[in-house]
């Protein structure tokens, strides 16, 4: 089994095909996807990660069908988008790292705990009581990132996650993402460096999936054809 | 009015959350329903004041809600006073001011996640009547959270419109609706990426 199988997958909102025929069985750790604006990158992201259902084809990820199985395919991963502030759900930041764990029914000292642990791994534990929407850009995607990891999840689902980043803060991220805590990632990302860290990376043009390959041929196969 | 909590050991911080909320929830009405005499305004602002510095976070946090809540007092007075007089609208208004002040003291000395449990707990008896708890304290939070979001939001409209040398409220009404209905659309998809259905 693979963590990803997709066959003639479509997705069509509003009336437009935004994904059109996708297949590709993939199973590697690190997944960069790469394309245009407008290309169906994000679209691919929610649609794997069940937060938008396959108008055709046939889809499976981590073994579970998201669209019949979505509540447990949610327990088993994490997204982090590119917006911090639409991702903050409650006012102060280790409340916010614990609504994560709300789903998964912990004792309130194991979720105090796995809390803390997290807030301390992303540097965010002098900042436990602070109202998360005080924070800047930066500490508020780190925020997210925290809220993400505390679940430990199998698969990570970055859509832009550095886009509205400082250098500094884009580097902690990618290196928290990128970091080996036993979890797959899946980021899309027009960062073509942070793309090329991955292990395997899929290329979308208008909708389509026009390459998968290794991230170390398909990304520099991309960056040419911007010119 | 939002992110309230101030971490504290004061006896206010450790009543637990459901008590103390049905408490105050007492305590606030009962001061709303006082008779519009002065005596009772007066009493209803010594025991709000007495509660912030005996019980709760202190005068300094009183004089900061008390200096928050000028523009609403305000408002409530020159409302009363044009259309009740003098003394009414200074009793009423300090009726007004007494109560927010109580109810923010429960906001003030309790964390949101107590009070999204207490309420869990409290809901539950309207679980017959079809009311889900989790959905109903779940949707306390987010409103709580997305009132600060919603005030940057509009500030970053009202600065984009005037870069762009425009005015009038209608189109920041439209542009403002359209930028709050996308910050919902994604707040949706954030709850339902972190397990909530």
């Amino acid at each position: 089994m693979s963590a990803f199988e997709l066959d003639q997958v479509q997705v069509v909102l509003d009336d437009v095909r935004v994904l059109d025929d996708v297949s590709c069985v993939l199973d590697a750790q690190r997944i960069a996807v790469v394309g245009e604006n407008g290309s169906g990158k994000s679209t691919f992201a929610r649609l794997v990660g069940g937060l938008i259902p396959p108008s055709g084809g046939r889809i499976r990820v981590l073994g579970l069908d998201p669209v019949k199985q979505a509540k447990e395919l949610r327990r088993r991963i994490a997204f982090v988008f590119s917006n911090p502030d639409a991702q903050i759900i409650m006012p102060t930041v280790a409340e916010d790292v614990a609504f994560s764990l709300r789903s998964q029914r912990l004792g309130t000292d194991e979720s105090t705990r796995r809390v803390r642990e997290a807030l301390e791994h992303f540097g965010l534990a002098d900042l436990a009581d602070r109202p998360a929407h005080s924070l800047s850009g930066g500490q508020k995607q780190l925020l997210a990132l925290c809220g993400a990891f505390v679940r430990r999840p199998e698969l990570v689902i970055a859509d832009e996650p550095t886009a509205y980043l400082d250098a500094r803060h884009s580097r902690r991220v990618a290196d928290h993402l990128f970091a080996d805590l036993g979890h797959r990632l899946l980021l899309v990302t027009h960062d073509l460096e942070l793309a090329r860290r991955c292990d395997v990376a899929l290329h979308f043009a208008d909708g389509r999936l026009v390459s998968v390959g290794p991230a170390a041929t398909v990304v520099p196969e991309y960056e040419a054809s911007l010119v | 009015m939002t992110a309230l909590y101030r971490p504290g050991r004061t006896p206010l911080h450790r009543l637990p959350a459901g008590p103390k909320a049905l408490g105050f929830a007492v305590v606030v009405l009962a001061v709303s329903l006082l008779p519009t005499r002065w005596e009772a305004s007066v009493a209803a602002l010594a025991v709000a004041a007495a509660t912030y510095v005996f019980l709760g976070p202190g005068l300094r946090e009183l004089v900061a809600q008390t200096y928050g809540l000028r523009w609403i007092l305000l408002i409530v007075f020159a409302g009363q006073l044009i259309f009740s007089g003098l003394m009414p609208a200074a009793t009423n208004t300090a009726r007004v001011g007494a109560a927010i002040l109580l109810a923010t003291l429960v906001m003030l000395t309790t964390r949101v996640t107590d009070l999204l449990a207490a309420l869990e707990r409290g809901l539950q008896p309207l679980r017959r009547l079809g009311v889900d708890p989790q959905r109903a304290s779940l949707l306390f939070c987010t409103v709580l959270t997305t009132v600060p979001v919603l005030g940057r939001l509009a500030l970053e409209v009202r600065e984009a419109q005037r870069a762009r040398g425009g005015r009038g409220v209608r189109i920041f009404a439209m542009t403002f609706t359209v930028v709050a209905l996308k910050h919902a659309d994604q707040l949706g998809e954030a709850l339902a990426a972190r397990g909530v259905d």
